[in-house]
């Protein structure tokens, strides 16, 4: 005897199936996620862009010239733990917001900065870290990305060494994030 | 009496059947479905970084001799752009280069696609250019639409070395003929061992193989004796540029200077001229990147342009004697050398080059 149980009610089987189906196909065709991974481009852009700057603040205009503008900055007449923090500021900016097709301004891309530079204290083998410049205080909320450039200075830190001006090497560390 | 036990009822079979079919279709749809999970900028953006690395950080491909020196004719051997003046120094371009890659000859998109942006998709892109103080931007290729990947690279353009040498600097060096003579000769010497080995960094280097040659000399004729008594000839010119060579090898370190061919169509006053060329008071000559190549001058070869001045008679025929004029037969070459006293070395100027693709 012929009876309906375990049978599939054709009609409404295809249509249900159809329709999951093609829903499926719109949701997952239709979703652009940003996901976490995506995260690592707007940084490697910045990275980029702060380490080229760094990278041409200490290259000398010409081959006749000793220093660069960077080593400049560091040197500062040669006073210890200080350094020309406005000279970098206007500098670093200038690198940073630079674009073509547009003057170069100081804020377009509403880029903020932490600099510092770190050396190797010989008396107390310990390394030591001074402020360089800022265009605005780290408050914890923000994800910079690090770019550092090595520099090498004629100049004495804390903690001796260099007094006979035997160049130093120190590391130039930036601190860089957008708004 | 039938039976039904283990039959297929028709429904069955063909809900089964366009299962399959949807399933067979469906599975061969997934890896369209699952591009719309990327985010659409990420292949654009590392399509960028990649353009901006090779620009920024490469020399190109061929290097030597170097891509931009080799006429439109031969596009076919160019495989790669780059702009650095060469891979031990990144971010610092050629401006020969970069001249070179903007200038209109190149049609877009098909000539840079294959040079530069590389890939099988066919990438639509923008790259832009500006030098520090100019208003200028030299850019090739669309306007970007709303979603594309960019990168953008702080770069510095390596400029030109030139030699200036005026009224003064030719009385101080005696360039200038004590006889009265109708032929003049003002020798520059390019000392390739000086010129390569002296200055290791390409970033600074005056590499005569890849970069402009160039001799501005003014007041020619200022030191010429008794003008005043009609001494002075009228018309005086640049009658041939002879170059000539030293080529130092072990067993014979100092060899004799032979003379083997002629400049014939050198760059004077800034256009091509074919000589010989009438001269004024100035002269501008530019020996233009890719002119001498390692056949014409190896890393030690000692290479001099004679430079040969004649001296006419107002009927522009008859040789005419003159005494001062350019001369430095009796006092030795130019130096073309890294000595800030005779030249202006090459200086870095700031850029920006941005990338965008689509």
């Amino acid at each position: 005897m012929v009876n309906e149980h375990g049978q599939l009610y054709t009609i409404e089987g295809v249509a249900a199936a159809l329709i999951m189906l093609f829903s499926a196909y719109l949701v997952l065709g239709a979703t652009s996620v940003y996901t976490p991974g995506d995260t690592h481009i707007s940084d490697m852009q910045l990275e980029q862009l702060g380490t080229d700057a760094l990278r041409m603040m200490n290259t000398p205009v010409n081959g006749s010239s000793s220093t660069s503008p960077l080593q400049d900055i560091l040197y500062y007449n040669g006073v210890q733990g200080q350094f020309d923090g406005t000279g970098f500021n206007t500098l670093f900016l200038n690198y940073v917001n630079n674009q073509t097709g547009s003057k170069i301004d100081n804020a377009p891309n509403g880029l903020h900065y932490n600099a510092t530079v770190s050396y190797y204290n010989i008396a107390n083998k310990t390394t030591g870290t001074l402020p360089l410049s800022t265009n605005r205080n780290l408050t914890g909320g923000e994800h910079p990305v690090r770019v550092t450039e090595w520099v090498i200075v004629n100049k004495t830190f804390p903690g001796g060494g260099g007094t006979d001006f035997k160049p130093r090497a120190v590391l130039v560390e930036v601190l860089l994030w957008r708004d | 009496m039938t039976d039904d036990a283990g039959n297929l009822s028709i429904d069955f079979l063909a809900g089964f059947t366009i299962f399959l079919i949807a399933f067979i279709y469906i599975a061969t749809l997934i890896p369209g479905l699952f591009i719309g999970l990327q985010s659409r900028t990420v292949d654009y953006d590392a399509v960028a970084y990649r353009t901006g690395v090779i620009l920024v950080e490469d020399p190109g491909m061929p290097y030597n001799p170097a891509w931009e020196t080799l006429a439109d004719s031969h596009k076919g051997d160019m495989l790669r752009f780059g702009l650095a003046v060469s891979k031990d120094s990144p971010n610092i371009l050629s401006s020969q280069k970069v001249d070179r890659f903007f200038c209109r000859t190149w049609s877009y998109p098909d000539d840079y696609r294959s040079r530069v942006i590389f890939g099988d998709y066919p990438y639509l892109f923008n790259i832009s250019f500006q030098q520090a103080g100019s208003n200028l931007t030299r850019s090739i290729g669309d306007n970007p639409p709303d979603e594309y990947g960019y990168i953008r690279r702080v770069v510095k353009v390596k400029g030109n070395s030139n030699a200036s040498i005026d009224d003064s600097k030719i009385r101080a060096y005696m360039f200038n003929s004590s006889d009265n003579v109708t032929t003049d000769v003002f020798s520059i010497h390019l000392n390739f061992t000086n010129l390569l080995g002296d200055e290791p960094d390409p970033a600074y280097q005056i590499n005569p193989y890849n970069d402009q040659i160039m001799v501005n000399i003014s007041g020619m004729n200022v030191s010429v004796v008794n003008k005043s008594l009609g001494a002075e000839a009228q018309h005086t010119t640049l009658e041939a540029i002879q170059i000539c060579r030293s080529k130092p090898i072990s067993t014979n370190p100092h060899p004799p200077v032979v003379c083997f061919a002629n400049f014939t169509s050198p760059i004077v006053d800034n256009k091509q001229v074919d000589l010989p060329y009438p001269i004024e008071d100035n002269l501008s000559l530019i020996i233009p990147p890719g002119f001498i190549t390692t056949d014409l001058a190896d890393a030690n070869t000692q290479l001099y342009f004679n430079l040969t001045f004649n001296h006419y008679d107002t009927d522009n025929v008859t040789l005419f004697p003159e005494n001062g004029y350019l001369n430095n037969t009796g006092s030795g070459p130019f130096e073309y050398t890294y000595d800030p006293k005779n030249i202006t070395l090459p200086k870095l100027q700031d850029g920006v080059l941005e990338v965008s693709v689509w």
